[in-house]
């Protein structure tokens, strides 16, 4: 009740202050009315009789303002003035407001793009209810608790049924198809799913209905679901689309339903197409009555209060089911499950986290930068200060109004860092690596407008206070005395000092981190992939296996588009492989055996990435045959099986042996078993990443391993996209209903693969350059003001006879001096910083001499040239002008 | 003091500054204008609610009046007062 009272009381005088002194000024007048008239009748004059009041109320103004401060509020009022007064002196001195505001601006803009991004991946939930509830599931072998694996059909039936912890599970896997019929033939995004995933991601339909049970079981018609974006862009938005036929890899789906694009599809695909059950796929549909060909992604919600680990060991129980049930398949299998919001953030965690202190650096530093401006602004504000102490403002009272000032500062730079991370976050969208975009979008909203306000009010607090401090003398009279030009010079000169040296300290860690991530990455791109990608350009053709159904059609088209190919003007030599080096559907990597070796313990197995390829293909990438021959037009499916290995291969498996000769067995399922001779040995390939050094390869010729589709990659001095043309054309002559996709020269493949790296290398680095622009400027302000501060004495020592260079090593040493402070903290923080970003380098040493060398060198001389213009400047002082200076 | 004086009735601040000089003899007769800050706080700490009301000086005046809270506050306030002065008079009696 009370409280109420007081609080509406506060908002009351504050709201209406100038009604409450007029209230209290008619208060007072009453009283002393009432005194002059008992005077009056007590006889007195009218002049006597006001003298008389007066001097029984007392002082009238200071009567007034104790009651106006008893209100409690007056800080309020204070605090705008003082924003009125912090704006004019901002305005006053445009240079100094621009500088800060600048600084302010480059450190909370940047925390604020790297916040949006963190904010996006760490911190907003993911677009399913209940988020925490989803875990993926997978089969692990019980030796090798890491190697994840995906689940059988069968089995994924069994788990959905037996398991009491899971209020819903559903399997997906993913196969492009071949959409036909309106417009040009295109592939399409299509998840194979069982029905259940729409329920268990709680996927309401923009029109029509999602998959039912009905529709997962096997016989039942073709339907499929398809995406806004799909049926926006390619059927006009069509409203009777539901009902109608669409021709998938040239089969009949009945459409039943349209998602919608705000619907983000798992592993997503923000691209997601179309959805049918896997039943249905050319591909999956078929394999889902195999045991033994795990091909779903398993995904369950947990019942509500079911533990991660209550569910985990319910997997146990039912993974030990199942393998004594199916030994076959299951044998030595084990059941893992984990939470989905960790899959899907992964090791972007690490990486945004690190990004996030290195940018709080850079922030540390602005602030630095701005509270050293603030210091020699307040240093020669001191005669204004030190009169207003003496007029009766309190030491706080003067405190509340620098801070208000800097508080006024941090938002503007809070406001144009708002605006500059906007930028920022558009021109970093590009660099991204498509995990950070697939999670969900990034945009700057609520969440991150806060940060960046609270961010702003933290940093004017941090540079405002110290020279706030500073700036109030304790010693009044002494201060009045010195003309205000000496006031906290002391306090500040040390506090200025210690704020450079901290600057350069930072900036060193940074630029050291920065430097070490640029060599990673120029390592990474200079690295020999092992191939030639310069003037390759590839293409993905795949054909629909409703029509093109056996090996022996997949073959004849692959003939007939190569011939057709290499009787192109233009074009030096062409091939058809799948996959590629850093394909974008992935390596595949299989099993295989040595005819001749002891068979491996159960549970061990040896694996190799696998391509299969046309015999140009070496030939086109330039990769070096080492031993033996390339594949020829001779190895047919009439002919006997023959391979080709790599170097790594040939070195690990058959060491001290001639591998040439040797048969091995290995193959794309179902063909896992077939002997293959060797035929000869080939180099090295990266095929997984550029920063990952190859693992041992095996290549099959395409003839005699035929799929339903491949890479063509063609090795042409004309234009990429004159090439892209032409190869679609050639597609097209074949078969006019045949999509040819992703385009690209391989150089832009690769750098595809390599965005991640180059994300946080472009990052890295900017906040080293900024942070070396600070620092430089942070030097330079601290020796600058230090050199006018003793222009007195200067002048001192010139008269007696002291040189241009006595001055100059006077000055430079004082700005080498702090530098070299700065750099020996910063080397030091620098050897346990880079600790953390260990993980993200490629053979560069956390230590690496070259990077620390060059950033000492580098910032040594940024300082020395920052401090060679105040030195300068100081030491072309006249003595006589120095002398009457003051 | 105040608490006391316009506990029995809602007061203005001239009146209440007559009561408490008649009151106490002339003895305690202060500057009548250091009555005001004290009444504010009064006001703003709650104890006491104020409203313009017709007074008997012949023109609307701030009148004072003791609120529920302010009327706990004064029996604290008393009885305090009472034990502190009974030990000061038995300090001076038995000293």
């Amino acid at each position: 009740m009370r409280i109420f009272r007081i609080i509406n009381r506060r908002i009351h005088s504050l709201l209406h202050h100038s009604h409450a002194d007029a209230e209290l000024q008619r208060e007072i007048e009453i009283h002393i009315q009432q005194l002059m008239h008992e005077a009056r009748a007590a006889g007195m004059t009218e002049a006597d009789a006001r003298a008389m009041a007066a001097r029984e109320f007392g002082p009238i103004e200071q009567i007034k303002d104790k009651c106006r401060e008893t209100r409690r509020v007056s800080w309020i009022q204070d605090f705008t003035q003082d924003l009125r007064y912090g704006i004019r002196l901002l305005r006053e001195s445009p240079g100094f407001t621009a500088v800060s505001v600048l600084t302010l601006a480059l450190g909370i803009g940047a925390n604020t793009a790297i916040f949006s991004i963190v904010d996006a991946v760490l911190l907003r939930a993911l677009p399913y209810p209940d988020p925490d509830q989803l875990v993926l599931m997978f089969d692990v072998p019980l030796k090798g608790p890491d190697v994840l694996s995906a689940i059988s059909y069968r089995d994924f039936r069994e788990c959905r049924e037996q398991n009491r912890v899971f209020s819903e599970m559903a399997g997906n896997t993913f196969h492009d198809l071949t959409l036909t019929g309106a417009g040009e033939p295109s592939i399409v995004n299509t998840a194979d799913v069982t029905p259940e995933i729409f329920s268990l991601l709680n996927a309401k339909p923009l029109a029509g209905r999602t998959l039912l049970p009905e529709d997962g079981k096997p016989g039942a018609p073709a339907v499929a679901v398809v995406s806004e974006n799909l049926w926006r862009g390619r059927f006009g938005s069509n409203p009777a689309l539901i009902g109608q036929s669409i021709a998938l890899d040239m089969r009949a789906f009945t459409v039943v339903g349209i998602l919608p694009a705000s619907f983000r599809y798992p592993e997503g695909a923000p691209q997601q197409e179309v959805w049918i059950s896997v039943m249905q796929d050319p591909l999956f549909g078929p394999l889902t009555s195999q045991p033994g060909v795990r091909l779903l992604g398993v995904m369950g919600r947990l019942k509500p209060g079911v533990s991660l680990a209550k569910a985990q060991a319910e997997m146990n129980i039912l993974g030990a089911r199942l393998a004594k049930q199916f030994p076959a398949e299951d044998a030595g299998l084990a059941m893992r499950i984990k939470p989905y919001r960790q899959e899907v953030v992964g090791n972007l965690k690490s990486a945004l986290l690190i990004l996030l202190g290195a940018v709080g650096l850079v922030l540390l530093m602005a602030c630095a930068n701005v509270a050293n401006l603030l210091l020699s602004q307040a240093t020669s504000r001191g005669r204004e200060i030190a009169m207003r102490i003496a007029l009766g403002a309190s030491r706080g009272r003067i405190v509340r109004q620098l801070l208000a000032e800097s508080a006024l500062l941090g938002f503007l730079g809070g406001a144009a860092g708002v605006l500059l991370a906007f930028c920022a976050v558009r021109i970093l969208e590009p660099f991204l690596p498509s995990e950070v975009v697939r999670i969900s979008s990034i945009h700057i909203g609520g969440p991150v407008l806060a940060f960046a306000l609270w961010l702003s009010m933290a940093a004017a607090l941090a540079f405002g206070l110290a020279p706030a401090l500073v700036a109030t003398p304790s010693n009044l009279e002494k201060s009045i005395k010195e003309g205000g030009e000496r006031t906290g010079q002391r306090g500040g000169r040390q506090l200025r000092s210690f704020l450079a040296i901290a600057e350069i300290a930072l900036a060193t860690v940074l630029l050291i981190a920065g430097g070490l991530l640029i060599r990673s990455f120029a390592l990474v791109t200079n690295v020999n992939p092992g191939f030639d990608p310069k003037n390759v350009t590839e293409a993905e053709v795949s054909l629909p296996q409703f029509q093109y159904s056996t090996p022996r059609q997949w073959t004849a088209f692959s003939n007939e588009l190569l011939a057709r190919l290499h009787a192109l003007p233009g074009f030096e030599d062409s091939a058809l492989a799948a996959p590629l080096p850093m394909d974008r559907q992935g390596e595949a990597n299989f099993a295989f055996t040595i005819v001749g070796n002891p068979k491996l313990a159960p549970g061990k197995s040896t694996t190799a990435d696998y391509a299969t390829v046309s015999p140009e293909y070496f030939r086109v990438m330039r990769i070096p045959l080492l031993r033996g021959r390339f594949f020829s037009e001779m190895d047919s499916p009439s002919n006997p099986n023959v391979a080709i290995i790599s170097e790594t291969l040939a070195r690990r498996y058959f060491p001290g042996q001639e591998p040439v000769g040797k048969q091995m067995r290995f193959g794309f399922p179902p063909n896992s078993d077939v002997p293959r001779e060797i035929v000869g040995i080939v180099g090295d390939v990266r095929d997984v990443a550029l920063s990952q050094k190859p693992g041992p390869a095996m290549y099959v010729p395409f003839a005699q391993a035929p799929l339903y589709g491949g890479e063509v990659v063609v090795r042409s001095s004309l234009s990429a996209s004159s090439v892209a043309a032409a190869i679609r054309r050639a597609v097209h002559s074949i078969d006019k209903a045949l999509p040819v996709t992703d385009v690209q020269s391989f150089p832009e493949a690769l750098g595809r693969s390599i965005a991640r790296e180059r994300f946080r290398t472009v990052l890295l680095g900017s906040f080293g350059a900024i942070a070396l622009a600070l620092a430089a400027v942070g030097i330079f302000g601290v020796v600058s003001y230090a050199a006018s501060q003793r222009t007195h004495e200067i002048g001192i020592r010139m008269a007696v006879g002291a040189q241009q260079r006595d001055v100059l090593r006077l000055i430079l040493g004082e700005g080498a001096k702090l530098a070299l402070f700065g750099l020996g903290t910063g080397v030091v923080l620098a050897l346990v910083a880079t600790r953390l970003i260990a993980s993200l380098l490629y053979s560069v040493s956390t230590t690496d001499p070259l990077t620390f060398g060059t950033v000492i060198i580098v910032l040594l001389g940024v300082a020395v040239t920052a401090c060679y213009i105040p030195a300068r400047r100081a030491m072309r002082v006249d003595p006589m002008v120095a002398l009457r200076y003051q | 003091m105040i608490l006391k004086t316009i506990a029995r009735k809602p007061m203005h601040g001239w009146g209440i500054a007559k009561r408490i000089q008649t009151l106490s003899g002339d003895t305690l007769a202060v500057g009548q204008g250091s009555l005001y800050p004290a009444l504010h706080r009064l006001e703003n700490q709650g104890w006491i609610s104020a409203e313009w009301e017709e007074s008997d000086l012949g023109r609307p005046a701030k009148v004072y009046a003791l609120t529920r809270e302010g009327r706990k506050q004064l029996e604290r306030e008393l009885k305090s007062w009472n034990r502190l002065s009974s030990a000061v008079h038995l300090l001076i009696q038995n000293a």
